[in-house]
């Protein structure tokens, strides 16, 4: 399951990525240089307090008989600094800064020993500090520990904030990713729903050229191809008007012709009127297939849904053919008026009920039902029933059924069970050939929306 | 007049192809008419104003005038039953043919007594409005009056000049006050179908809204119920 991101989620990610990485940048530079220039400032301050102690220092050891603790707490070092002195290879501290010698590295004492005075970054047993360490005359040195445990806590806080400045930064850059492409593909919807709606046949749907300046080329080339589509569409509709006219005008004198001649039928003799007869039948014949395809390469347009009666117009069908219309059944608490385009439902009732009388034997039943807003219909007939290996095909164009073939003639034309599964198509419905309990075909048309 | 059955019906048939003209004119007068042929629809009306015929049957393509113009110039000089046999079955020329003023459309190619059902379908209506006298019932619709027996109209009193099929289907509507009938029922009634083209009903009622409304478009009278059908109203 390795599903392709959507393109916003995409862009959202490297807008928010690109944030994080500018945002981290920033923080990581700018901890740094606050970092170290406040660690120098206070590095200064630790050295220009330590050389003043330590004049004061050496002022007050300079006597006989000095006492050397007392010139340490007449220092004035606050809480965090705290001096100490190493004279004759004894450590002398005030009483609350015992112990802090011990932090004072060996190697900075070797400096200051030597006469050259030192600083160094330590750190201590209650956290980070400075020590500096200034020679004093007669082998004394003077050591200062400032402790930078305050420092070292404003540092942490700056880089929280940081932390969070760059979060919030990287969650910013991933929002304004999302609204971003929203506004992007704003166009891009547009286009989808004017194909949309170009594809349930409204063909002047358009984009605005003027809407956007930057997608003059998006809108140009898709209303290009809508114009080229529709001007294609148009060139087919005429040849198949053209073509109708073609066909359907000598057809007419034929039909008008082979009328005279039925008439004059018993006038004739034997041969001529056999021959007669055949014209008429073919005449007949070739008026329906001319019909139908006409009526199949309409296939494009859309179903003009209207209120129908549906069980008053399965009743005209049958009778129109000739048949009792008490053959039409509704099903109890079916509603009969139905959403559907009167014209296409009346030909593929038409064209069900001829297929039963030509294949069939002649419809026993044409059910109305119907479930949620779906409607039923149902043709049965007590022939022989559909081969299995007919069923799948027996919608297909030019198909007719093997005993059809078999007798060698049939009054169809092989395009009206096309013809309905077009129809039903346009409705987006669905049509199936079963087999009816007791013998026989049971057609089954399900038209969806046109109960409501 | 009154009441009386022409022996024989004259029928004009204006097409331009010679075989089809000719094969119809062999055909109709197989069924009884006197046929004439007009090879153009100039040709044809001057027949049809020297000679008035019974019924018109008219292709719409044609060379010169075209069946559109022929249908109205037809429409002008009377209300003669007109049924267009035309090759286009495009709904657009459908509509505007019956718009013109065409009382029935069928669509080539159209087997004989089909054609035969519509004309004796448009004859009959003819010969069920012929004025009689003036001391027939009146079917009053608010300022609409509608005389079935004297094939009469009058808005506000005017007399208004529908034609026998606007007539018939108004009377049809008229006898049925305030019920709403269906377009297939309508179809029945008037054109005699058992089953048609409902736009037929849809462009005759819209002529006749013209005629009879004071406002076409906001009809008062004559009105839609949608999903049934039409009713006539006060």
């Amino acid at each position: 399951m390795n599903r392709p991101r959507g393109l916003r989620a995409r862009i959202a990610a490297g807008f928010a990525a690109g944030a994080l990485v500018l945002s981290a940048g920033m923080a990581l530079v700018s901890y740094g240089l606050t970092r170290t220039s406040l660690l120098e400032e206070r590095e200064r301050t630790a050295i220009r307090a330590a050389y003043f102690n330590a004049t004061i220092v050496n002022a007050g050891i300079s006597g006989d008989q000095p006492d050397v603790l007392e010139v340490l707490r007449s220092l004035d070092t606050g809480t965090n600094r705290r001096p100490v002195l190493r004279r004759d290879a004894r450590w002398y501290a005030r009483s609350a800064d015992s112990g802090i010698t011990d932090a004072i590295p060996q190697a900075l004492r070797q400096l200051v020993e030597q006469g050259r005075p030192a600083v160094q970054r330590i750190r201590a047993g209650d956290g980070p500090a400075i020590v500096v360490g200034v020679p004093l005359a007669g082998g004394t040195a003077f050591y200062q520990v400032d402790s930078l445990t305050e420092l070292d806590r404003t540092v942490q806080t700056l880089a929280l904030v940081l932390i969070a400045v760059a979060a919030m930064t990287t969650g910013a850059g991933a929002a304004l990713g999302w609204y971003t492409t929203r506004r992007v593909l704003r166009p891009l919807a547009l286009v989808a729903d004017a194909a949309h709606d170009i594809a349930r046949g409204d063909l002047t749907a358009r984009l605005d050229p003027a809407a956007d300046p930057d997608l003059t080329r998006l809108t140009g080339s898709f209303n290009h191809m809508v114009d080229e589509l529709a001007r294609r569409l148009e060139r087919d509709r005429r040849f198949a008007a053209d073509v109708a006219h073609e066909l359907r005008s000598p057809l007419q004198t034929l039909a008008a012709a082979g009328s005279v001649l039925t008439r004059r039928r018993a006038a004739l003799d034997d041969r001529t009127a056999t021959a007669a007869d055949l014209v008429a039948v073919e005449i007949q014949r070739f008026q329906t297939l001319v019909n139908d395809l006409l009526e199949l390469a309409r296939s494009d347009q859309p179903a003009r849904r209207e209120p129908v009666d549906i069980a008053a117009l399965a009743r005209q069908v049958c009778r129109s053919r000739g048949l009792p219309d008490d053959i039409v059944e509704v099903a109890e608490g079916a509603a009969v008026t139905w959403h559907v385009d009167r014209r296409r439902v009346r030909q593929l009732l038409g064209n069900l009920v001829d297929n039963a009388v030509d294949h069939g034997g002649g419809p026993v039943a044409v059910r109305i039902g119907g479930a949620g807003v779906t409607g039923q219909l149902d043709v049965d007939d007590e022939g022989p029933g559909v081969s299995p290996e007919d069923k799948d095909v027996i919608f297909d164009r030019f198909v007719r059924g093997r005993a059809a073939a078999a007798r060698g003639s049939s009054d169809g034309t092989g395009l009206g069970l096309a013809l309905v599964a077009q129809h039903v198509a346009a409705h987006q419905g669905r049509v199936a050939v079963l087999d009816r309990p007791g013998g026989g075909a049971r057609f089954r048309v399900e038209l969806p929306g046109c109960l409501r | 007049m009154a009441g009386m059955m022409r022996p024989v019906t004259a029928v004009l048939v204006i097409e331009d192809d010679n075989r089809i003209r000719l094969s119809l004119m062999l055909a109709l007068e197989d069924e009884g008419y006197t046929v004439y042929g007009a090879a153009t629809a100039e040709e044809g009306l001057l027949l049809h104003r020297r000679s008035p015929v019974d019924a018109v049957v008219v292709d719409l393509m044609l060379p010169g005038i075209d069946g559109f113009e022929c249908i109205a110039q037809l429409r002008v000089q009377d209300d003669v039953p007109i049924v267009v046999v035309s090759a286009r079955d495009d709904k657009r020329d459908i509509v505007a043919a019956l718009e013109a003023g065409a009382d029935d459309y069928v669509v080539k190619p159209v087997a004989i007594e089909e054609l035969a059902a519509r004309l004796r379908a448009l004859r009959r209506r003819l010969r069920a409005v012929v004025p009689r006298a003036d001391d027939v019932p009146t079917l009053v619709f608010g300022d609409l009056e509608i005389r079935p027996e004297a094939g009469e109209v009058r808005l506000c009193g005017e007399p208004v000049a529908v034609t026998r099929t606007e007539f018939r289907l108004l009377c049809e509507l008229a006898e049925h006050p305030g019920r709403v009938l269906s377009r297939q029922q309508l179809l029945q009634r008037v054109w005699e179908y058992s089953i048609g083209d409902e736009r037929l009903v849809d462009v005759h009622v819209g002529r006749l809204r013209q005629k009879i409304e004071q406002d076409s478009g906001t009809p008062r009278h004559l009105v839609t119920v949608r999903g049934l059908g039409y009713k006539l109203q006060r």
